[in-house]
C-alpha cells in the first residue's frame, strides 16, 4: 500500500482517524536540515512538556561536517533578523562559528547607480551561514555549519540520527513503514518528510499516487568565490550586495560575504548558461570585484527551489514540513521552515497525527505563507518592472539614497527594499506598505525629481562612491 | 554528450563518469577473485529481487569461476584479501575467509555442480600430473571448456598436499572430497596410483595427450643435514602428517621437537600435540619472520605448543637407535637478506640442548622430479612463461614453481587452462591486467558507512579443540551472521545503489535502471549533468569520478 490510499482518503474524508501519539510511539523524520531538525527539537520539548515518552528517529545519510557540495544544503545562506530573534526566543542561539559575517547593510546595485541601505534599527542583524561545512576544499577554520549545529541541538534533545537514505514511505495497516536504500526497514506511528525539494523522495511519492503533487521547482545557481577575508572587507564590506538588472527572468542576485568566501546566488526562473553570462558581463557585477576582476568560482550547483506546495502536505501519519511542504518564496526557507516544523509538531503533540488533525491546525500555518506566496509575485511582478525600467530605477535610487542620507526621516522605500532583500517580513506586509499614500507620493516624486536633468546631483553622489570603491 | 552544450565562461563543470575501480581484496588475492562480485550478489539480494537462497546460489556460482574449491580454500587460505580491506581502517576486514567458507559449504549441502562453458569442437586430450590445488584448477578450466582431462595421482586419493599434509582439525576430509567429486563430474577422469616414471611413462604421456600439465608440487622433504638425522625417532613433516592423515601411525614419542616455521612446521606441532605429546617448535629467526600464518602460531600456542626462537639444530644425539636429546646453535638476526628477510647468524659458543624422543623436520620441501625425464630439471623449481608455460603443449602450476599457498595454486592452474585453451584455439591470450585501474587512497569514504562490528570466524570451545572425534575447530557462520557479514562489504569501487547519485542530484542526471545487479544500477546522462560535482562527493565507493574535460 502507498500514500495513494492514505490520500485517496483524506479527500474523501472518511476511514479510520489514526491515532495521537502515545508513550512508545515512533516518529521518523525524513532528513536532517533546518526544518527536521527543528521539528525534532519541537517535538521533543512539547512532548517533555506533556510528559509524553516518544522516540524520534532523524534519517540523514549525509554529514554536514562535509565540505563542498556533499554536505551542503545549497541554499544563499541568509538567516534573517526575524529568525534570529524567534530562534533566540526558542532558547537556539546561533554561535560564532556558524554565523560567517553579520550582515550590517545591503548595497543595491543598478545601472543608475548604487546604494547602501543599513539596517532599518541598529540591533538588528542578518546573519550569513554556510549551510554545510563551507565550499570545496575550503580551509576547516572557523565554519560550521548551520545544518549540522541545528541537528546537534535535535540531538542534545534526545533525536536518534539514523544515517541511512530512505527511499521509499509506505503505509503498512495502520502504520507507515520506511524503506532505505541499505534494504532497511521499519515502522513508524508518524513519518515527517523534511527531505527539500533537492531529493527524488517526493518525486517517488508523486509516482505511487494520483492523489498527491510534489512542489513545484525551478532552478536557480549559487557559487562560491575565493577572496580572502581582507580583501574581501575592503570590497564589500559587512553589505549583502543586491543586483537590480534588466536581465529577463532573473527575480533576484546578491553577492553575500562570508568569511574568505562570496556566495553568489541568482534566483528566478530557470536560471541557464544564457542568463548567467549577460549577468557575469554586466558592469554592475564585475565592478563589485577587486580590479573589475571576476575570479573562478571553487564551487557552484544548481539548486531548486519551489514555486509552489505540495498538495496536500499532509495524511494519515504523514505530514511534509519546510520546502517540502510550503516555502515562502524565494526567500527566508529557513523562517518557513521554522513556521511548519512549529506547527507540525505542535500538531501531533497537542492533537493528532491523522490528516483530520493537519488540516485542522497545520495547513493553515502552510495556507497562509501560501497566501503571502501570491502577494509575493506581485511584489516582485513589481520589482520586474523597475528592473525593466531606468525611468523607474531612477526614481527607486534617487528616494532609497534621500532616505539614507536623512537620519531622522523615515525610511518606506528603504524598508521595503530591506524587507524585500532579507526576507524579514511577509510580502503582504510589504506590499501593505507600499500602497501607503506617502511612500506612493515620495515614489512619485522622485521617479519625477530622479529623471529631470537638473535633479541628478543626489544619486550622482552614489555612483561617485562607487567609481571611488573601483579605483581603490 | 553534454560536452557540446556551451557552458557558460564563469561556470567550471566537474562532469561525472561511473568507473568500476579494482578492489583491494581483488588486488590481493592471488588467484584475482572477484570477492566484491560475490559478497554483492548475497548483500544486495533483496535489491535485485534474489531470495537469500538464489543468492548464495549465485555467489556460489560466480566464486567458482575461478576457484573450484571454495569450502576448502574458506578454511585454510591465509586470506591477504582481508589485509588491505578498506574495512580494515573503520571497523576491521570484512570476514572473506569465512564468507568463502559459508558459500563454499553452501553448495556442498546444496550439490551445485560446476557450471560448463563447453564448445562442442574443444576435446582435445589432456592429461594432467598430479591433483593437488593447481592441478585441480587447470583440469576444470579445461574440463568446463569441453577437453578431456586425465589426472593421474600416484596416491591413492586425490587432492595433493590439501589431501596428504593439511590436518583434519583445519580441513575434514570430506569436504575436500565433495569439492573434488564436483571437478571429476565434468569430463575429468581420475587415475589413481598412478606415478610417472614407473607405471607410465613421462614420453608415453606425451604421446597420449595433446597436451601435459605438471601440478607435481613439493613432496620432497629437505633434510636437515646434521648428525644423527638419520633413523629411526626422526620423521619428515609431511611423512609424518601424511601418516597421521591416513591415521596408520606413527606414534610419537612423549616429547617431540618440530623444526620449521612454516605451516607444515604448525600443522605438525599440533598434530602431535593430539597425539599427547609435549610439543617445541624450534625456529631459527624471530616471532616476525616465521612464514606460518599468525592465527595459526595463536591457535598452537593455545593448544599448548612451546616455541623456541633464534635456535638452530646442529646435532641429534642418540643412544643407540634411540633419539635422546638434539643439540641447537643459538642465533641473533642480521641484516635482511635478497628476500629482504633478516639472517640469522649464530652466536659463537653459545649452545643448547633439548630433551627430545621424536624430532619432525619441517623446514621445507622441493619438487619430485623422480621418474620424469624432463629437460628442466636442471633448476630447483620450474621456470615457466607468466602463463605457466613451460614447452610446446606443457605447462605447469602450483608448488613445483615454487612453494606459495594454495589459493596461488589455483590460480597458476586457472592461467594456465586459459592461456593453454586459447593456443589449442589458435587465439591469441594475455594475462588480464587490473592494476591500473586500482583504487586509489580516499575514493571509499567512511563515514558514510554505518559502522558494523566483524562477524568473526565461528570457533569451538577451546577446551575442545584437542578432541579428535570432532576435529574442526572452526565453524561456518550461520546465515544470519554470513548476511550481516556481507553486508559489510563497502563495495570498493562499484556502485552498490547507495542511492546517494541519484537521490541527490539536482538536475535529475540518474536513472534507475530496470534489470539491476551489482554494479549496475543507474545510468548517467551528463546531457543533465550540471557539473557540481555531488555525486562524485556523496559516492561512498569511489565508484563515480571526475571525468577528464575532452579537448
Amino acid at each position: 500500500m502507498t500514500m495513494v490510499e492514505d490520500l485517496g482518503r483524506l479527500s474523501e474524508r472518511s476511514g479510520q482517524q489514526a491515532d495521537a501519539l502515545q508513550d512508545g510511539s515512533r516518529v521518523a523524520v525524513v532528513g536532517a536540515g533546518p526544518a527536521g531538525s527543528l521539528f525534532s527539537y519541537f517535538l521533543l520539548n512539547m512532548a517533555d512538556a506533556v510528559s509524553l515518552d516518544i522516540s524520534v528517529d532523524l534519517f540523514e545519510p549525509r554529514h554536514f561536517c562535509h565540505r563542498g557540495p556533499a554536505g551542503c544544503n545549497h541554499c544563499g545562506g541568509i538567516v534573517s533578523e526575524s529568525l534570529v530573534q524567534r530562534l533566540a526566543t526558542e532558547g537556539i542561539m546561533l554561535p560564532d562559528g556558524v554565523v560567517q559575517r553579520g550582515i550590517e547593510s545591503y548595497t543595491l546595485h543598478m545601472d543608475v547607480g548604487d546604494v547602501e541601505i543599513e539596517t532599518p534599527l541598529m540591533e538588528k542583524r542578518i546573519a550569513a551561514i554556510y549551510r554545510g561545512n563551507g565550499p570545496r576544499n575550503s580551509e576547516p577554520l572557523d565554519t560550521h555549519s548551520f545544518d549540522g549545529y541545528l541537528l546537534e541541538l535535535a540531538q542534545e534533545k534526545g533525536a536518534n540520527l539514523v544515517p541511512r537514505l530512505v527511499t521509499d514511505i509506505q503505509r503498512r495497516e495502520d502504520r507507515m513503514s520506511v524503506h532505505c536504500a541499505d534494504q532497511y526497514c521499519d515502522d513508524y506511528d508518524l513519518v515527517v518528510i523534511a527531505t527539500g525539494v533537492n531529493s527524488r523522495l517526493m518525486e517517488s511519492l508523486e509516482d505511487g499516487s494520483h492523489e498527491f503533487r510534489r512542489p513545484g521547482r525551478t532552478k536557480t545557481f549559487i557559487c562560491e568565490f575565493h577572496l580572502g577575508r581582507d580583501v574581501i572587507r575592503e570590497t564589500f564590506g559587512p553589505s549583502m550586495h543586491v543586483f537590480f538588472l534588466d536581465i529577463p527572468r532573473l527575480k533576484f542576485a546578491a553577492l553575500i560575504p562570508k568569511g574568505d568566501y562570496v556566495t553568489l546566488c541568482l534566483l528566478g526562473k530557470d536560471i541557464d548558461d544564457e542568463l548567467m553570462e549577460q549577468f557575469f558581463s554586466s558592469p554592475e557585477v564585475t565592478n563589485c570585484f577587486p580590479g573589475g576582476f571576476i575570479p573562478d568560482h571553487v564551487c557552484h550547483c544548481y539548486p531548486r527551489i519551489n514555486i509552489d506546495a505540495a498538495n496536500p502536505a499532509y495524511g494519515d501519519r504523514l505530514v511534509m514540513i519546510g520546502d517540502s511542504g510550503a516555502t515562502r518564496l524565494f526567500k527566508d526557507g529557513i523562517g518557513a521552515s521554522y513556521r511548519t516544523a512549529k506547527a507540525a509538531a505542535r500538531t501531533v503533540v497537542f492533537h493528532g497525527v491523522s490528516a483530520e488533525d493537519f488540516e485542522k491546525y497545520y495547513a493553515p500555518t502552510c495556507q497562509a505563507i501560501n497566501r503571502d506566496n501570491r502577494v509575493g509575485k506581485v511584489v516582485f511582478g513589481f520589482g520586474s518592472l523597475v528592473q525593466k525600467s531606468r525611468f523607474a530605477r531612477r526614481g527607486v535610487l534617487r528616494m532609497t539614497s534621500n532616505e539614507q542620507q536623512q537620519v531622522d526621516a523615515s525610511r518606506r522605500m528603504s524598508e521595503v527594499l530591506w524587507d524585500l532583500f532579507s526576507g524579514s517580513a511577509s510580502y503582504t506586509d510589504v506590499f501593505l506598505r507600499t500602497l501607503h499614500p506617502a511612500y506612493i507620493g515620495g515614489l512619485l516624486w522622485n521617479l519625477v525629481a530622479g529623471n529631470v536633468p537638473g535633479a541628478k546631483r543626489r544619486d550622482g553622489h552614489a555612483q561617485e562612491q562607487e567609481v571611488d570603491r573601483v579605483e581603490h | 554528450m553534454s560536452n557540446t552544450k556551451a557552458p557558460s565562461k564563469q561556470v567550471f563543470w566537474t562532469h561525472a563518469q561511473q568507473l568500476e575501480k579494482l578492489p583491494p581484496c581483488q588486488a590481493q588475492c592471488p588467484n584475482s577473485g572477484d570477492i566484491r562480485g560475490w559478497l554483492g550478489i548475497i548483500a544486495q539480494h533483496e535489491k535485485n529481487g534474489l531470495t537469500s537462497e538464489q543468492a548464495y546460489d549465485q555467489a556460489w556460482q560466480k566464486l567458482t569461476e575461478l576457484n573450484p574449491l571454495p569450502a576448502t580454500l574458506g578454511r585454510i587460505c591465509p586470506h591477504p584479501c582481508e589485509d588491505l580491506c578498506s574495512r580494515d581502517g573503520k571497523d576491521g576486514s570484512v570476514s572473506i575467509n569465512a564468507m568463502e567458507r559459508f558459500i563454499g559449504d553452501w553448495g556442498i549441502s546444496r550439490s551445485l555442480r560446476l557450471s560448463m562453458q563447453a564448445e562442442e569442437e574443444n576435446s582435445a586430450s589432456i592429461g594432467v600430473i598430479g591433483s593437488g590445488p593447481a592441478s585441480l584448477s587447470f583440469a576444470y578450466q579445461m574440463g568446463r571448456r569441453g577437453h578431456r582431462v586425465s589426472i593421474y595421482e600416484r596416491h591413492d586419493a586425490p587432492g595433493g598436499m590439501l589431501r596428504q599434509a593439511i590436518p583434519d582439525f583445519r580441513l575434514p576430509s570430506a569436504v575436500l572430497d565433495a569439492e573434488i567429486q564436483r571437478v571429476l563430474d565434468l569430463p575429468v577422469t581420475l587415475h589413481k596410483n598412478i606415478e610417472v616414471g614407473v607405471d607410465i611413462s613421462f614420453s608415453e604421456l606425451r604421446d597420449k595427450h595433446t597436451l601435459i600439465f605438471l601440478g607435481l608440487g613439493a613432496q620432497a622433504a629437505r633434510k636437515l643435514g646434521i648428525p644423527g638425522e638419520a633413523g629411526r625417532g626422526v620423521i619428515s613433516g609431511i611423512a609424518y602428517l601424511r601418516q597421521r592423515k591416513q591415521r596408520v601411525g606413527p606414534r610419537t614419542g612423549a616429547r617431540v621437537v618440530v623444526i620449521g616455521g612454516g605451516n607444515t612446521a604448525l600443522d605438525a606441532a599440533r598434530s602431535a600435540r593430539r597425539q599427547g605429546a609435549d610439543v617445541s617448535v624450534l625456529y631459527r629467526r624471530s616471532p616476525e619472520e616465521m612464514p606460518a600464518a599468525s592465527d595459526e602460531v595463536k591457535d598452537a600456542r593455545h593448544e599448548g605448543v612451546r616455541f623456541e626462537f633464534l635456535v638452530s639444530p646442529t646435532r641429534i644425539i642418540r643412544d643407540g637407535d634411540e633419539v635422546r636429546e638434539i643439540e641447537v646453535q643459538e642465533m641473533r638476526l642480521g641484516e635482511p637478506d635478497t628476500n629482504g628477510r633478516r639472517r640469522a647468524d649464530p652466536i659463537p659458543g653459545r649452545k643448547r640442548r633439548f630433551g627430545v624422543d621424536t624430532v619432525i623436520v619441517a623446514v621445507s620441501q622441493a619438487p619430485d622430479w623422480t621418474g620424469l625425464d624432463l629437460e628442466h630439471t636442471g633448476h630447483q623449481w620450474l621456470m615457466t612463461e607468466e602463463d605457466g608455460k613451460l614447452a610446446e603443449n606443457l605447462w605447469a602450476g602450483g608448488d613445483d614453481r615454487g612453494p606459495a599457498i594454495a589459493g596461488k595454486a589455483v590460480a597458476q592452474g586457472r592461467l594456465a587452462a586459459e592461456a593453454a585453451h586459447a593456443e589449442l584455439c589458435g587465439e591469441r591470450h594475455d594475462i588480464e591486467r587490473q592494476d591500473d585501474r586500482a583504487l586509489q587512497s580516499g575514493q571509499v569514504k567512511h563515514d558514510f558507512y554505518r559502522a558494523q562490528e566483524r562477524v568473526c570466524r565461528v570457533r569451538r570451545p577451546p577446551e575442545e579443540w584437542l578432541d579428535t572425534e570432532e576435529p574442526e575447530i572452526d565453524q561456518t557462520l550461520g546465515h544470519e551472521q554470513a548476511q550481516e557479514e556481507a553486508a559489510r562489504c563497502m563495495s570498493c569501487g562499484l556502485c552498490f545503489d547507495c542511492g546517494a547519485c541519484f537521490m541527490y542530484c539536482n538536475g535529475g542526471g540518474f536513472t534507475r535502471l530496470e534489470e539491476s545487479h551489482p554494479g549496475h544500477y543507474f545510468a548517467l546522462s551528463l546531457d543533465a549533468c550540471e557539473g557540481c560535482g555531488k555525486c562524485i562527493e556523496v559516492c561512498p565507493c569511489g565508484y563515480l569520478e571526475i571525468r577528464e574535460p575532452e579537448e
